[in-house]
This record gives C-alpha cells, sequence and structure tokens, in this order.
C-alpha cells in the first residue's frame, strides 16, 4: 500500500511541479491522437454514413471489413504500418519510421475502422424513410444526405469518442512504430510502460493519472456538446 | 369534369419477395380526392412510392400532369416531384423545431417564405400549429406531429398531395376531429389529393372517387356511390363493407327490374339489367335495411323486397348495432341502440326488413 500512496504523492507533486519531460509527453500524446482523430473522423465518417445509406454490391463484405477493423488489434496495426515503412519496406524511402507521423498513421488505422462502424450503425438506425421524405421534399443527393448526417450527428459524437479513447489508451502500435524515443516518440502509454519496466512506479502512477485525466477532459466535452445539442430546443424561442 | 391530372396504364412492379403490383388503368380528376382501399399488403403504398417516383416500375406508364414519369431520360424527376407532396403513414420529422420541420419543403424547392406567409399563417392557425412551433419535433405526440407532416405537405401548394394511411395512428376521437378541418382545407385549396386507407367509413365520408385494390391488383375504379352500391365482384364488395352477399339465379328480368331466386321460397327484386337463368350474387349494403317491427306497418311500404325473419345476433360496432337477421339468407342490417329499444329488438325476434330495388345490386 506504501507504494501506491508514495507513487500517487510522487504523481502530483510531477504534475503540479510542471516537469519538463512529463509536459513534452502530454503534449505529444495530445498532438498525435489529436491529429489521428481528426484525420479518423474525416475519413471514418463520411465512409460510415456512405456505406450505412446506400445499397450497393459488396455492402455487406465492406460491412464486414470495417467491423473487423473495429476489433483490430493495435499491436496487429502498429506492425503492419512498421512493415509499410521500415527502411527496407515499400515506403521506407521516407524515412518516416519512428517518428510521430507514423504514429499518427498507425492511430489513425485502429481508430477510422472504429468510428466508420459506429457511425454506419447509427446511420443504419435512422428510419429509412427519412430518406425518402427527404427526397419526396425536394431535396437532391448531397441535401438529403446532409438532412441524414443531421439526425446521426450525436451517434458520431459518440463514434468519435470511442476512436479517440481507442488510440490514445493504446501501445502497442505506437511502441512498435514510434519506438518509445525520449523527446521525441515518447507519448505518455509507452513512457507508462517504460517506466514501469524500470520498476519508476511514482512516475508510471502519475503517467496514468495523467492519462485518465486527458481522456476524461476530452470526453467530457465532447458529452457536454452532446447534451447540449439535446437540450437545444428547450432554449430556443421562435421570434 | 375536371381534367385527368394523373393517368396510369398497364403499370407493373415485380418485387423479390413474389409480390406483383398490376395496375390496368386508374385515373384521378384535378381538385378531387380520390380514395384508395384495400387489404393489408394490397400493393396500395406501392402505388404511392412508384407515382412519386421513389422506387422504379417494371412497365407501363404514368401520366402526370401532361408529363410521362416514367419516362427517366426525359423529364427531371425532381422538378416533377415538386409538383407533389407526400405524407407516409408513420410521421416523419426531422431532428429540429416544428417551424424548421414546417419551412422544410419550401427551402428545399427554393421557394420563397414571402410568397407562401398567408398560407403558412393559415395553416397554423387552422391545424392550431402556433403553440408547438418553438418544440422540437421530437417532444410532439404522433397525432401532433402528423399534423405538422401534413400541414408541410399542404405548405407546398402541390398538384397532387399523395397520403399514405396518415391518419392510421391517431386515435379515433383526434382522428375524427382532425379529418374534418384537414379534408375541409383540401377542398377548400382545391388540392388533388391521393389518400389510402383502411377505413372504408372514411372513404365513404370524403371520397369523390374511390379504388380497390387486392392483391396488387385494381379490382375496381369509379365514383363513390358507383363502387360503395355497385362492385363488381365479390372481394370488392367484402372491402367496401357489403355484409350481405347472397348467390342466387335470375328468374325473370323485365322492365328494369330482376327477379332473384335466392332460394326455394325467396327472390330479390333489384333494379337493373339481366338475363333469365344467370347465376348472379346478390349485395346488400347493411344501411339500406329497414327495421320493421311488426307485419302491419309493412303493408304501407312501397318496396318489392320485405323479408320476413329471425334475429340471429345483435353486434356493438361503435357508432351503430349490426343485426344479424335469418330470413333464409343471412342478412345484416345496421340500426341505432334507440331504434334497438323503441323496437324492442332482441335475439330471437321475429321482424321484416324491407330493401329498397334500387339499392340492391347484382353482379
Amino acid at each position: 500500500m506504501g507504494l501506491i500512496f508514495e507513487g500517487i504523492k510522487e504523481a502530483f507533486t510531477l504534475i503540479f511541479s510542471g516537469d519538463k519531460v512529463i509536459l513534452g509527453i502530454l503534449f505529444l500524446t495530445i498532438r498525435v491522437s489529436g491529429i489521428a482523430t481528426i484525420i479518423s473522423m474525416m475519413l471514418g465518417i463520411p465512409l460510415g454514413f456512405v456505406v450505412g445509406l446506400n445499397n450497393f454490391h459488396g455492402k455487406r463484405i465492406l460491412t464486414s471489413f470495417i467491423n473487423t477493423g473495429m476489433g483490430l488489434p493495435p499491436v496487429a496495426a502498429g506492425l503492419f504500418i512498421a512493415l509499410l515503412f521500415w527502411r527496407s519496406g515499400p515506403f521506407g524511402f521516407l524515412g518516416m519510421m519512428y517518428t510521430p507521423t507514423v504514429m499518427i498513421i498507425a492511430q489513425v488505422v485502429i481508430a477510422s475502422p472504429i468510428i466508420a462502424g459506429i457511425t454506419l450503425s447509427a446511420v443504419g438506425q435512422i428510419n429509412p424513410k427519412l430518406k425518402l421524405q427527404a427526397i419526396s421534399l425536394g431535396a437532391n443527393r448531397i441535401q438529403m444526405s446532409w438532412l441524414i448526417f443531421k439526425e446521426a450527428k450525436l451517434p458520431a459524437l459518440s463514434a468519435i469518442m470511442a476512436g479517440f479513447g481507442g488510440i490514445i489508451s493504446e501501445v502497442g502500435a505506437v511502441m512498435i512504430v514510434g519506438g518509445n524515443i525520449k523527446g521525441s516518440t515518447r507519448v505518455l502509454t509507452t513512457a507508462a510502460v517504460q517506466m514501469v519496466r524500470m520498476g519508476d512506479f511514482s512516475s508510471a502512477i502519475a503517467l496514468v493519472i495523467i492519462l485518465l485525466v486527458l481522456v476524461f477532459a476530452i470526453n467530457f466535452v465532447l458529452t457536454l456538446i452532446q447534451q447540449k445539442e439535446k437540450e437545444k430546443w428547450q432554449i430556443k424561442y421562435w421570434k | 369534369m375536371a381534367d385527368k391530372i394523373l393517368e396510369i396504364k398497364n403499370l407493373k412492379k415485380h418485387f423479390s419477395t413474389g409480390f406483383s403490383l398490376n395496375i390496368d388503368y386508374l385515373y384521378v380528376y384535378e381538385s378531387t380526392i380520390f380514395t384508395l382501399i384495400g387489404s393489408n399488403g394490397s400493393g396500395k403504398s406501392t402505388l404511392i412510392y412508384l407515382i412519386n417516383m421513389l422506387i422504379p416500375a417494371d412497365s407501363g406508364s404514368i401520366v402526370f400532369d401532361g408529363q410521362e414519369i416514367l419516362d427517366k431520360k426525359n423529364i427531371n424527376q425532381k422538378e416533377v416531384r415538386g409538383k407533389m407532396a407526400v405524407v407516409f403513414q408513420e410521421p416523419i420529422l426531422f431532428n429540429t423545431s416544428v417551424y424548421s420541420n414546417l419551412l422544410l419543403g419550401l427551402k428545399l424547392r427554393k421557394i420563397r417564405l414571402e410568397d407562401y406567409k398567408d398560407d403558412l399563417d393559415f395553416l397554423i392557425d387552422t391545424l392550431k400549429l402556433k403553440n408547438l412551433l418553438t418544440r422540437s419535433s421530437k417532444t410532439l405526440s404522433g397525432g401532433e406531429q402528423q399534423k405538422v407532416c401534413l400541414a408541410r405537405a399542404i405548405l407546398l401548394n402541390p398538384k397532387i398531395l399523395l397520403l399514405d394511411e396518415p391518419l392510421a395512428n391517431i386515435d379515433q376521437e383526434t382522428r375524427e376531429e382532425f379529418r374534418e378541418v384537414f379534408f375541409e382545407i383540401l377542398k377548400q385549396k382545391k388540392i388533388t389529393t391521393f389518400y389510402i386507407t383502411h377505413d372504408r367509413n372514411e372513404a365513404m365520408i370524403i371520397s369523390d372517387f374511390v379504388g380497390v385494390m387486392e392483391n396488387g391488383i385494381l379490382q375496381q375504379t369509379g365514383s363513390r356511390e358507383e363502387v360503395f352500391r355497385r362492385p363488381v365482384n365479390e372481394r370488392v364488395a367484402k372491402l367496401v363493407g357489403i355484409e350481405t352477399l347472397i348467390s342466387g339465379v335470375v328468374a325473370s328480368a323485365s322492365d328494369g327490374v330482376v327477379k332473384v331466386r335466392v332460394n326455394d321460397n325467396t327472390y330479390i327484386y333489384a333494379v337493373g339489367e339481366s338475363i333469365n337463368g344467370k347465376k348472379v350474387m346478390v349485395s346488400i349494403r347493411p344501411e339500406d335495411v329497414i327495421i320493421i317491427g311488426s307485419d302491419a306497418e309493412t303493408a304501407s311500404l312501397s318496396t318489392l323486397n320485405i323479408f320476413r325473419g329471425r334475429i340471429s345476433e345483435i353486434k356493438n360496432t361503435g357508432l351503430f348495432m349490426k343485426l344479424e337477421i335469418d330470413c333464409g339468407f343471412p342478412l345484416a342490417a345496421y340500426i341505432t341502440n334507440a331504434s334497438i329499444n323503441r323496437l324492442g329488438l332482441r335475439i330471437d325476434r321475429e321482424i321484416f326488413a324491407a330493401v329498397k330495388a334500387s339499392a340492391i345490386h347484382i353482379f
């Protein structure tokens, strides 16, 4: 027990003393996972939306691929990206291995199917007659898609939360492609693993607490947006 | 008679489930209410989807407002749809305010609200929507939601309004009150309406013309009177609420009166033409049967058809009581509860039932 309390105490000291190393790790984590979430959102939401809204040959296979991708182990994604960006791999000439850029790519591979899958499922639950009603009211294809998208925006936010949660907490992929290089590719999860290996539990606990606070803060903001959207109509008055 | 705004010929649509829709011929006159009745799964809704081009037809022709709308190459579907409005059975509103939902059609069709402000105010007033305008559509009751859907459709001032059982999910009391207001607006605005309903009583009240669908086939179309009084076959007769259908043989036909033998001792007289010996079906609407308490009163009646019978069943159908009378053939009659009490009617009581020959149809 003493170890835990000592660890927690040390953690708060590290956090509130503004330790430069810790702050560096924190900002890199936010940068890598933030950019990866934005890119995954830009890929996953339209993909889930298009697949969910349209009927076409191969829809079932594509849906199965997306669903499989949702359960993709981060280690597998990391290995796959590492093979592509390894010095002798097809993109080795770019020299991106062990850089934050390739970490972002790996996280996009993990988060995109999660966001696409949840969006697809949300669109699938929308009453199909909404689409017909939009068309019959005079909407063209783009207008109809936009109207349906607006119906699915709350579940889409959940998809973003799930995608972000999936990548900020993963360790396998970023460890493989980033290499956990101090001051360069070390993020909260890989740093925590490193500290545990070194027996520095105080630092590990500090890093985990920061990680938890970060995840909570971001999800809290997204939840607020979700709730505000629901309550919007109770405070909006028509003049 | 006004021009035909919708004319459908040889329309066919086959589904992988095995269901097929075949419409030989159907037309709707401008500024009239055409009601399509039929049982569940008979293809009524499919027809609306085809008219609004929401699903493609396999073959045939739909001429709307003088334009062949199945000819995809030569028409602008969005433009044609812009002359129509559809309301589905379940209320379909978007997750925004009632006001935004009301204006959505105008916005999508790029119609300036200023040009329709009076119509909007009129609809808000008439359909009592004022207190709902700022609310989210999702917080309304089913009936309120459907009101908004109907108002949104009327606001578009369509050349044809396609209504797929829009009142089906509204409770009986609200439904009757709302129906009256709603159809009054349609008549006032002279909006051609293609209305689908299960409720034949509703069809009888509101329609100018009626069509009857069964198993994807349009069995009969015509004026309300024609379809309800003179069904072309047994299926239509049942669907339009004719409960007394008796098979018989024409015993004689002269001077516009056909005498049909329905059993050894019973003859029914109907106005019409036929041929001696022809096997026919006799249809009698329950509301055309007059119940007479005693033999003495029958002497003063001019009708040719007076049947002696015994009451075998008395059923409450809501508006009326329904009597099942055994006259040697089963005869159904509607009567008010007050009349039942006044005449002292009960099961097994002997009574007389009179039906004018002109109210009886044979086919």
